[in-house]
């Protein structure tokens, strides 16, 4: 039986800032995170053709390290952590994924040796555990996936990472129906008994293998919300819509610290500012430094707690000024010494402000996550922390009452914005207080109206 | 600390909100006519069961259940994604209205017992290898909510299954999504597979990292930015375009 959080790790939001944690953590070759500096976290994809066999995915990725920490010595950083998010041959491969993290922790090995240079390794296997039609997350694919996690803890992987995808079958329905209780359903309900499940285990890996279980993200549910939202100009959904999604994946995130991760949180969970403020542990972020690999709407403002700050992804190619890793790590590494600079000249509180305020409000979404009102979203999370139902809820509630108290002169909300939240907040105000009966009405609802649901195969209720 | 906003960022998305609610734009486009009328202001709002009480009206009142499917329930559907094109209504508007209509198209299947031609026939399908589906899902729910008849192959499609579908079916076109690098690659081999075949319809590719660099890669292949995009190219088609006018409309970039 895991120990829900029911309190917050800071005292006031003011109390959060970048580079900082209550709980930092360390890795093999002397990187610290969280621990009064921000740090780069590179992140990359093969090239297409790369993934045709082991060996040349082994090569690519020998490349792709040498590279960005060629740059890294070039232009004089005194730290990286590097990020590789698995291809599913990695993972359903497990001595490949091994094979690449023994390749890459040998390369940091040696900068880290030669230079001194403090390094890190997450690796990220990815969330195998489906069939061809249907979520399979418990049974074969999740021992396979066991055995990557093991493969490249004992390559070197300093942080243990995954993307987990629980509530995703139920989600991707919801979403495309403006189905707030589907959402609290999918993320906070589902979502977050996967995440229990999985952490407990990767947590017993790492401490077998003495790594760290760093933490996940909601990337399959949240970020699908955000992505589907878009831009201020985009039609696909409201963007009000889309932070109550967000909102609600704090306590399925969470989800995993209480089962035993330690951070840093992954990069892209733009929920993580919530969900450092409950547990004290570091986060990966990412934002306007990672418009290689998508668009957002507040890529300054996510700077604000982060203590890793990351790329998200981005395919390894030439540019004009060297491959593409390389270009992307010195712009992190310019970002984190700024940062840097920041903290060690008392500014840090200055610069978090003025991060946040250029975003804050330019959308919906990041008016909520920006650390004041972000922090609000925990305090209702730890409310009722030991009810994963009643959190989620919590959660959304908070998110739609920030909005509806937002000064209308500074957060100019669309009338569509309005409305679909008025909507959102009709729908949390009509679902019941009781657990139980939510989750056992939801439970025949969705087997009713989503084909590929199947709660018993897939989820330890 | 705080800041006036103005000065730092421009909300174009309020300020170029149409004064007219979706709802006064949508009732202006509603035919005149009884059932017709109501039939579609329930497509509209997605509400299924007013779709059905309206259809049950009209076939009591002598209208032939297969006629009603093009005269009545592709009106109200067209309303919906005409809007949904001009940045009036969102996509769950549309995906709740699809869903409406088509539980509509089957009640007045079961009840003439026949269904309308089908503006043509696409198969869709995510790549083998992967498994990030809801970008099809939208894709395929498009082009039905526009008059096609889409076979929907699901996700992790391995390239001979495609290859066979295409055999079978003989779509207008063949659509591909994906999210990954290393996935997205399986769609050269189809679109070789194709040719090897002698097989020339457009193979519309889009997705997470399809971009429209990789796709204009091999000879069959149209980026679709959007899953707007889909039901655009397929008219496209309908309309006489041919693969090189196709790249021409969508390659934007």
């Amino acid at each position: 039986m895991v120990k829900r959080y029911t309190s917050l790790a800071y005292k006031a939001a003011d109390d959060m800032i970048f580079g900082k944690s209550v709980y930092p953590v360390k890795a093999e070759l002397g990187l610290e995170v969280g621990a009064g500096y921000v740090t780069a976290e590179v992140n990359y994809a093969p090239r297409p053709e790369a993934g045709v066999s082991k060996e040349k995915l082994v090569s690519e990725y020998r490349r792709l390290t040498t590279d960005i920490m060629a740059r890294a010595v070039q232009i004089g950083f005194p730290a990286v952590s590097l990020e590789t998010e698995h291809v599913e041959q990695m993972t359903n491969n497990p001595d490949w994924g091994g094979e690449i993290a023994h390749v890459q922790k040998t390369i940091l090995e040696e900068y880290h040796e030669e230079y001194g240079i403090k390094c890190g390794l997450r690796h990220t296997p990815g969330d195998i555990r489906e069939n061809r039609d249907l979520l399979a997350l418990i049974g074969d694919k999740y021992d396979v996936l066991m055995e990557s996690f093991e493969a490249v803890a004992d390559a070197g992987a300093d942080f243990l990472s995954i993307e987990t995808m629980g509530g995703k079958e139920v989600l991707d329905y919801a979403i495309l129906r403006n189905d707030i209780p589907g959402l609290v359903y999918s993320i906070g309900c589902l979502g977050s008994i996967d995440m229990t499940m999985i952490w407990e285990d990767i947590r017993k890996i790492a401490d077998k293998k003495g790594r760290i279980a760093a933490g996940d993200t909601d990337c399959s549910q949240a970020n699908t919300a955000m992505f589907i939202a878009g831009g201020l100009l985009d039609k696909n959904l409201a963007h009000t819509i889309a932070i109550i999604a967000r909102a609600i994946s704090a306590p399925r995130t969470l989800a995993g610290y209480e089962a035993g991760a330690q951070g840093p949180g992954k990069d892209c969970g733009y929920e993580n500012t919530i969900v450092k403020a409950i547990t004290g542990c570091p986060i990966a972020q990412e934002g306007k430094t990672s418009t290689c690999a998508h668009a957002d709407v507040m890529g300054n403002l996510v700077m604000q707690c982060c203590d890793l700050w990351s790329n998200e992804s981005v395919e390894y190619h030439g540019e004009f000024g060297g491959t593409s890793v390389q270009c992307w790590s010195e712009s992190l590494n310019y970002d984190a010494a700024m940062l840097n600079v920041a903290t060690e000249t008392g500014n840090a509180k200055m610069l978090r402000d003025i991060l946040v305020l250029s975003d804050k409000y330019r959308d919906p979404q990041g008016y909520v996550l920006a650390y004041d009102n972000a922090y609000k979203v925990a305090e209702s999370i730890a409310k009722d922390g030991d009810d994963l139902y009643l959190r989620a809820k919590n959660a959304a509630i908070a998110c739609c009452d920030i909005l509806n108290d937002a000064d209308s002169k500074k957060l100019v909300m669309s009338k569509f914005e309005i409305n679909a939240l008025n909507d959102a907040k009709a729908a949390l105000d009509a679902m019941t207080d009781e657990s139980e009966t939510f989750m056992s009405e939801s439970v025949e609802k969705y087997k009713a109206e989503v084909a590929v649901f199947r709660p018993d195969d897939n989820y330890k209720f | 600390m705080d800041i006036d906003p103005s000065k730092i960022l421009v909300r174009y998305n309020v300020a170029k909100e149409k004064a007219q609610t979706p709802e006064e734009m949508a009732a202006e486009l509603y035919p005149t006519a009884e059932p017709a009328r109501t039939i579609c202001a329930a497509i509209f709002d997605g509400e299924e069961d007013d779709v059905i009480e309206g259809l049950e009206k009209a076939i009591e009142g002598g209208a032939d259940p297969v006629a009603l499917i093009d005269d009545v329930l592709m009106v109200g559907m067209k309303i919906t994604t005409d809007l949904y094109d001009q940045g009036v209504i969102f996509l769950p508007n549309v995906m709740m209205s699809a869903d409406a209509m088509l539980e509509g198209i089957e009640y007045c299947k079961e009840q003439g017992g026949a269904a309308p031609k089908p503006k043509g026939k696409v198969v869709c399908h995510v790549a083998e290898g992967d498994v990030h589906d809801i970008g099809k899902s939208i894709v395929a729910a498009l082009l039905r909510a526009a008059g096609y008849e889409v076979v929907d192959l699901g996700r992790d499609v391995p390239v001979d299954e495609v290859i066979a579908a295409v055999k079978k079916e003989s779509p207008m076109m063949l659509t591909g999504t994906a999210l990954m690098t290393t996935t997205m690659y399986a769609f050269k081999e189809v679109n070789d597979r194709l040719l090897e075949s002698g097989i020339k319809i457009p193979f519309q590719c889009g997705g997470g990292a399809v971009n429209q660099d990789f796709v204009t890669q091999y000879e069959l292949g149209v980026y679709g930015e959007e899953a707007a995009d889909a039901p655009k190219m397929a008219d496209s088609i309908v309309a006489g375009k041919g693969l090189a006018q196709l790249k021409e409309q969508f390659h934007k970039h």
